[in-house]
């Protein structure tokens, strides 16, 4: 631009070009000795446009921040896909494990939640598996439970909440089998690549 | 000089200037155009509002003849599509059936999450375990623990309850 300033004083009397002349007049305004008083009109223009210029781009961008910070985006439910889909295959599989048992098989089911389970959830379930274990012997009782609806309410980097709708089958030797519907609110971390749960709330 | 070095930091300033405001602006553009961040925001939205009406559905004052019918003016108010035209078509027996029996209910949303959203298509899936105190005319209440599945549509005010079913036992995966 400067260049252009410096050329044009130096041709404004000679070769009226008509490259130069387009030149000429843009500027001129600023740089011909003959209209001084312009430049300040000019420069005031300049400095009015760049702070609108600049508290544009700030509002701009303020607001962008505005949209992304939301509570909204911390939560990756349904949004990441494919993590939503393996914490709900990996907490359904789970219930559906440690609340499953036979009288024989009551071993097998402590196996699968000391994996499975950790935390608070599995203190509650150590308590609650003690009296499990007499009745499944005493009384000959199978149970069966599948998860037959879970979602993800939350999602995050480590852990994750979770509502999961149970159907469970209560089998006692000789009787008919009696079904049962269990709702729970499960709160599972990420550990070692895999979700394991912590906490269960029943619903 | 003085003119021409002042006029090239006027020019730097302005270009200066232009670059913040292209910043913000594309950066403004990107929060607007975040696909996930907006399927993200109608995922609350949807949870939201299906609280709200699922509470609302499982919620009747008996006390009075207006307030049930006040009541079933909030019901049709929280559905939208076949549930909506079925509370519409029932609601005068509904009305005298409510009136009579006398019992009021209250429904509490204890847990709920989605487990569909088509952002597009404006409909979504939601899950929730309700619970609902019910005091009867006479007689002791008590609290009945339900499970939902309810599907929503996108309206102009907001996510509606379309369709609402009691998941029963045995109803498979």
């Amino acid at each position: 631009m400067t260049r252009t300033g410096g050329t044009t004083i130096a041709d404004a009397s000679s070769t009226p070009d008509p490259d130069e002349e387009v030149r000429d007049e843009e500027a001129g305004t600023t740089q011909e000795p003959g209209a001084p008083r312009k430049a300040p009109w000019r420069r005031v223009l300049a400095a009015v446009l760049a702070v609108a210029l600049l508290a544009a781009g700030a509002a701009l961008f303020v607001e962008g921040q505005h949209l992304r910070d939301t509570p909204a985006t911390s939560n990756r439910a349904l949004t990441d896909t494919a993590e939503t889909t393996r914490v709900a295959g990996d907490v359904s599989s789970a219930l559906g494990k440690v609340f499953s048992y036979s009288p024989q098989g009551t071993a097998a089911t402590k196996e699968a939640a000391k994996r499975l389970l950790a935390g608070k959830a599995l203190k509650q379930y150590a308590a609650l598996f003690g009296q499990v274990e007499k009745q499944a012997a005493d009384q000959k009782l199978t149970l069966t439970s599948q998860a037959v609806r879970a979602g993800v309410t939350r999602l995050g980097t480590r852990s994750a909440h979770l509502l999961v709708f149970l159907d469970q089958v209560y089998e006692r030797e000789g009787k008919p089998a009696t079904t049962a519907a269990a709702q729970l609110s499960v709160t599972a971390e990420l550990r070692g690549g895999r979700w394991i749960i912590v906490d269960i709330t029943s619903r | 000089m003085n003119a021409r070095t002042k006029s090239l930091s006027t020019w730097a300033a302005l270009c200066a200037a232009v670059l913040v405001c292209a910043l913000g602006g594309w950066s403004y553009a990107q929060a607007r155009g975040d696909d996930t961040l907006a399927y993200a925001k109608a995922r609350d939205a949807a949870i939201a509002d299906g609280r709200r009406h699922l509470a609302r559905l499982n919620s009747m004052d008996g006390k009075s003849s207006a307030s049930v019918k006040s009541g079933l003016t909030g019901w049709l108010a929280a559905s939208t599509g076949p549930l909506h035209d079925r509370l519409r078509s029932t609601r005068e027996k509904d009305s005298a059936d409510l009136t009579e029996s006398g019992a009021t209910a209250r429904g509490k949303v204890t847990d709920a999450a989605l487990t569909a959203l088509d952002e597009r298509a404006g409909t979504a899936t939601l899950i929730a375990t309700v619970d609902v105190e019910i005091t009867p005319r006479t007689g002791k209440g008590g609290t009945e623990r339900k499970r939902f599945e309810a599907a929503l549509a996108r309206t102009g005010h907001g996510w509606k309850i379309k369709a609402l079913d009691a998941i029963p036992v045995g109803s498979g995966g």
